[in-house]
């Protein structure tokens, strides 16, 4: 059995924000009576990831899963647990760890604001003592796999924002990280940009054999990119297995999507299943699985369909129940 | 080492790359340099001697202060407190550098920047003015004296860099850097005039304090006012001081980095 790139185990991460009432008269209050709160922004989180995985992590704003990424990448000291990552200590921060890792945050900017990204890219040259043919290389590879050789020139805050997360990509990925954390690569792009993003990540992924840990709000980035995902929230880990798992064992139901050609009376679909939407000449019905063929055998002999489809239910839509309480062992 | 090496190149970059700040930001210099000059001028008037100071002893010192400056003030490690509260912090923090190298390094960038250009200012106003300036006839004393600023450019680099990591526990960064700037650094250092000419009970506060190691004694030795037997005091003092500050940043920066929160995102 392969030994894990990355453990994690009863991870915690406590953080003591001070509260503030608001206006001005909650600003005079703090001055003198300052309150703070315990947030558990991790509890007890444990999971490993072996070589070359690409992982999803999951969960809604305020989960947890940046603040799982910094500890992972020797940002944040936890509260407790044990955090381990090629067999370094992260926390130690000790450079041969920091050579091997890379962490790229979709929000902030990494690079020299007021120079071409070629500076930083140079600088990282520098700091990360790549040699210089490795580092003609890979920039060349990158750049015209991220298709950004003419505006490698320009300043950086001149670029515009699918522009410069590429740069970011590439400034990141100079020193071939073996583990690298994504966290939110594809926020603020648009559907194109979105999408070379994911193939380049993959393709990264696959020729570098690197473990990837991916965290996004789009599950378009998680469908398309991870066999297996991580969901956390409110600081604690709720699922941990293949996207595929979670969609059958939570996608009991299937949705049936019909036309209607004449108007009927929507009591008489309830017999057939639970009906999401009714507004004629369109209706969703929501039906077990394994009573889906009789359902839409009723259907075509017993009403005026003009039109009838079978869909599975969205990824999205399966993340949203597992998040709104039901309850996953 | 390479790799600060670089810094300090990027460094210059990012100056090149805003000609008129650049620009405007030298002529700002240049014309307080000239309002401090004609100040002590008129106060001179047609005196020779001044609170125990001779005229040129005096213009001596306040050129000195200039360059001082740009040796031992000039730096760029100020912004870490902002990057602290920013998050930005951050992105330096995941890379295999030394922290204390890299803003010695953007300090270096920016102390040679402003030797450069005040190399020159101090050539143009001294034959505007006309002025007879005093220079040590002993070589020890250049000697000595550039260990002064050199231990002096040590002390400001860790008093700073403890100051700015005070931003890792509290909000208001700039309060505690306009206390440390303006109240201790332009007074009690000497930067703005030799601090021996202030009543009694300031003297002896500023003289308890590490500030007046930066600029007064440097230049009170350059005026040969400090002999050769005493300035070995002054040197251990100064040691002793850059060892204390060394060990509080270091302390300090070991402490908040702990606590850094990474804001944002």
């Amino acid at each position: 059995m392969q030994k894990p790139i990355i453990e994690v185990n009863n991870l915690k991460k406590y953080f003591l924000i001070h509260k503030k009432e608001p206006g001005l008269v909650g600003s005079l209050k703090s001055l003198f009576d300052r309150r703070y709160e315990e947030i558990k922004a991790v509890e007890n989180v444990s999971f490993s990831i072996n070589e070359g995985e690409l992982v999803g992590f999951i969960g809604p704003n305020g989960a947890g899963k940046t603040t799982t990424l910094k500890c992972l990448s020797g940002l944040l000291y936890p509260t407790s647990g044990n955090v381990s990552v090629m067999g370094f200590n992260p926390r130690k921060r000790e450079y041969p760890f920091l050579k091997q890792i890379s962490l790229v945050m979709g929000q902030k900017n990494q690079l020299w604001w007021d120079l071409p990204a070629i500076e930083s890219f140079i600088l990282n040259r520098e700091i990360y003592e790549i040699p210089r043919s490795q580092y003609e290389e890979t920039l060349a590879e990158l750049t015209s796999l991220l298709e950004v050789k003419d505006i490698l020139k320009i300043q950086v805050r001149k670029l515009s924002l699918g522009q410069r997360m590429k740069c970011e990509l590439i400034a990141s990925l100079l020193h071939c990280p073996k583990v690298l954390f994504l966290d939110e690569p594809t926020i603020g792009l648009d559907v194109v940009m979105q999408k070379k993003m994911r193939d380049f990540i993959k393709e990264y992924n696959r020729r570098n054999r690197s473990t990837v840990i991916l965290t996004s709000h789009y599950m378009g980035d998680v469908k398309e990119l991870c066999k297996r995902v991580i969901i956390i929230d409110k600081g604690r880990l709720i699922f941990d297995g293949d996207l595929a798992e979670i969609v059958e064992k939570y996608a009991d139901h299937k949705i049936l999507s019909v036309v209607f050609s004449k108007e009927i009376d929507p009591k008489k679909l309830e017999k057939i299943g639970t009906v999401k939407e009714y507004c004629y000449p369109r209706a969703v019905i929501s039906i077990k699985r394994e009573a889906i063929s009789a359902a839409a055998a009723e259907l075509l002999q017993n009403f005026p369909v003009a039109d009838l489809n079978v869909e599975e239910i969205s990824i999205e839509e399966i993340i949203r129940e597992v998040f709104t309480g039901k309850d996953v062992a | 080492m390479k790799k600060y090496l670089q810094i300090i190149k990027i460094t210059f970059q990012e100056y090149f790359e805003y000609r008129l700040n650049f620009i405007l930001w030298r002529f700002r210099n240049l014309i307080s340099l000239f309002v401090l000059l004609s100040f002590w001028l008129a106060l001179f008037g047609e005196k020779t001697d001044f609170l125990d100071y001779s005229k040129s002893q005096i213009l001596t010192y306040v050129l000195g202060i200039s360059l001082l400056k740009s040796i031992v003030i000039a730096s760029r490690s100020i912004d870490l407190g902002g990057q602290i509260k920013s998050g930005y912090l951050t992105k330096l923090l995941i890379q295999p550098i030394n922290l204390f190298k890299f803003w010695f390094s953007r300090d270096l960038a920016d102390k040679l920047m402003n030797i450069f250009f005040m190399i020159f200012e101090i050539f143009l106003v001294i034959k505007i003015f006309n002025l007879n300036l005093l220079f040590p006839k002993d070589p020890a004393t250049y000697f000595v004296f550039f260990i002064l600023v050199f231990l002096a450019t040590g002390l400001y680099f860790y008093l700073s860099f403890l100051l700015s990591c005070l931003a890792f526990w509290t909000d208001e960064i700039w309060a505690t850097r306009f206390l440390f700037g303006f109240i201790f650094l332009e007074f009690f250092s000497g930067s703005l005039f030799p601090i021996d000419i202030l009543p009694g009970v300031l003297k002896k506060i500023a003289f308890c304090s590490p500030f007046p190691y930066l600029i007064y004694y440097p230049l009170k030795f350059w005026l040969g006012q400090i002999s050769f037997k005493s300035v070995f005091w002054v040197i251990l003092m100064e040691i002793f001081w850059l060892i204390l500050f060394k060990k509080l940043a270091l302390y300090f920066w070991e402490k908040g980095s702990k606590d850094y929160g990474a804001y944002g995102g």
